[in-house]
């Protein structure tokens, strides 16, 4: 007859099963961190993949920077919550325009592509007005908020300075003397900017020309065609109203090209 | 008639390793618990010092914790045919349990990586509550095997020490 074994008492019993179920626990906590880390160290190798980006004039007075960030998350743990906050700033710090994406799930062994648009407001005395006509340095900041894995709230911030390249930089209209034939008095009008953006400027440029009190004294239609980093330079006669003068007086420019039609910022006549 | 004899003695039903073994074999546990606890967070922590970035938590915190926790858990395992065992026991899980409340505290990591703007802010406080777990049922582990030792003596060394 083969002796049973003892049984072990009930507090043996009760004190070894809490101790084994702590080791589970610590087991299955080291696995899931293991994974964890092999997940995010994954994440972090297939860094988001920005493409496609450009800038041009879109409707309502703005300039819009449009393009697209492809994120992958080829780890096992979906990343939830993804929100992302683009700011621009100008280099004194005034606000230009923001961007707000999400909040999307990105799950596991995806990848995901978030569309990027954002739009710039240049209307008249606006603050991103200056855009149109001086190079300066953009502050743009990025913020991004998820949750990897179900436990790790993560945050990210991040501030970069991009160059920008107005498409009206230097931009200067110049009457000539005016000559008074038959009656009517014109002036020669000369304007002139270089294309410093990125994309070509194909239109027209509506100059208005306005006396002192505001006044407006003639306008006129300069055609365009504009590479980028292309100079333009260009003369044409205008019409001034009668006894309306130019001194101290401005100009009003307005450009109508890609479905668009942007108001430039007041110049004063030289 | 010839009265049954009487059942031969029953042989020690445990064997118990004597103190000098428990004490060597607690040592050699010791240096792979250091080494866990003590010698890769606080080289993963000199690691970042080094390149600038701030700790989640101090060296001195992880250094006091990690040897106090290891010197329990050796102390543990010496004195564990005794009935110093449970109280042992519950002290090791209430250290450990002490020290992930601490780092509960600060669960909230927030890097500056040097040279750069960008900052990053890890938590992990769900984690930490998870980890609070193991300790909170060792202890009640602990604490069962105390009561086992004032009600019955010795009543689990047959079982902790099988002959």
């Amino acid at each position: 007859m083969v002796p049973r074994a003892r049984k072990p008492p009930g507090l043996y019993r009760l004190a070894r099963w809490f101790r084994r179920l702590s080791l589970v626990v610590l087991i299955v906590l080291i696995l899931f961190l293991a994974s964890v880390g092999y997940s995010a160290v994954e994440l972090v190798k297939s860094s988001p993949q920005s493409g496609g980006y450009s800038a041009g004039f879109g409707a309502n007075d703005t300039v819009a920077v449009t393009g697209s960030l492809s994120l992958s998350n080829p780890g096992f743990y979906p990343v939830s919550g993804f929100s992302l906050n683009l700011r621009i700033q100008n280099a004194s710090g005034t606000l230009l325009g923001n961007l707000a994406e999400g909040p999307e799930t990105l799950p596991a062994h995806t990848t995901t592509v978030f569309p990027i648009a954002l739009y710039l407001p240049i209307t008249p005395n606006g603050p991103a007005a200056s855009l149109l006509t001086t190079d300066q340095n953009l502050v743009l900041g990025v913020w991004g908020n998820a949750t990897f894995a179900y436990l790790f709230p993560v945050s990210l911030h991040f501030d970069e300075n991009k160059s920008w390249g107005a498409p009206f930089a230097e931009f200067l209209v110049q009457p000539g003397s005016p000559t008074t034939a038959n009656g009517t008095t014109t002036v020669p009008v000369t304007v002139s900017f270089s294309n410093h953006a990125s994309f070509a400027e194909v239109g027209m440029l509506e100059v208005v020309l306005l006396s002192s009190d505001g006044t407006a004294c003639g306008a006129g239609g300069f055609s365009l065609n504009v590479l980028p980093s292309g100079f333009y330079y260009q003369t044409q006669a205008i019409d001034l109203a009668s006894g309306c003068s130019l001194q101290d007086g401005s100009a009003e420019a307005a450009y109508t090209g890609s479905g668009a039609t942007i108001p430039l910022p007041p110049e004063a006549l030289p | 008639m010839t009265p049954p004899a009487a059942p031969p003695p029953d042989p020690a039903p445990y064997s118990i390793p004597s103190l000098g073994y428990r004490i060597l074999a607690g040592g050699a546990r010791l240096v792979p618990l250091l080494v866990g606890l003590v010698g890769l967070p606080v080289a993963a922590l000199t690691l970042l010092q080094s390149h600038g970035i701030s700790l989640p938590v101090s060296i001195v915190t992880v250094t006091v914790a990690g040897v106090a926790i290891s010197v329990l858990s050796t102390v543990r395992y010496i004195v564990r045919p005794t009935r110093a065992y449970g109280p042992v026991s519950v002290a090791t899980s209430g250290v450990t349990l002490a020290y992930v409340l601490v780092l509960l505290t600060q669960s909230t990591y927030r890097i500056s990586v040097p040279g750069s703007t960008v900052s990053i802010a890890l938590g992990y406080a769900r984690l930490l509550d998870l980890i609070l777990l193991v300790p909170a049922l060792a202890l009640v582990a602990g604490l069962v095997t105390t009561v086992e030792d004032i009600v019955a003596p010795r009543e689990r060394l047959p079982f902790d020490y099988p002959p």
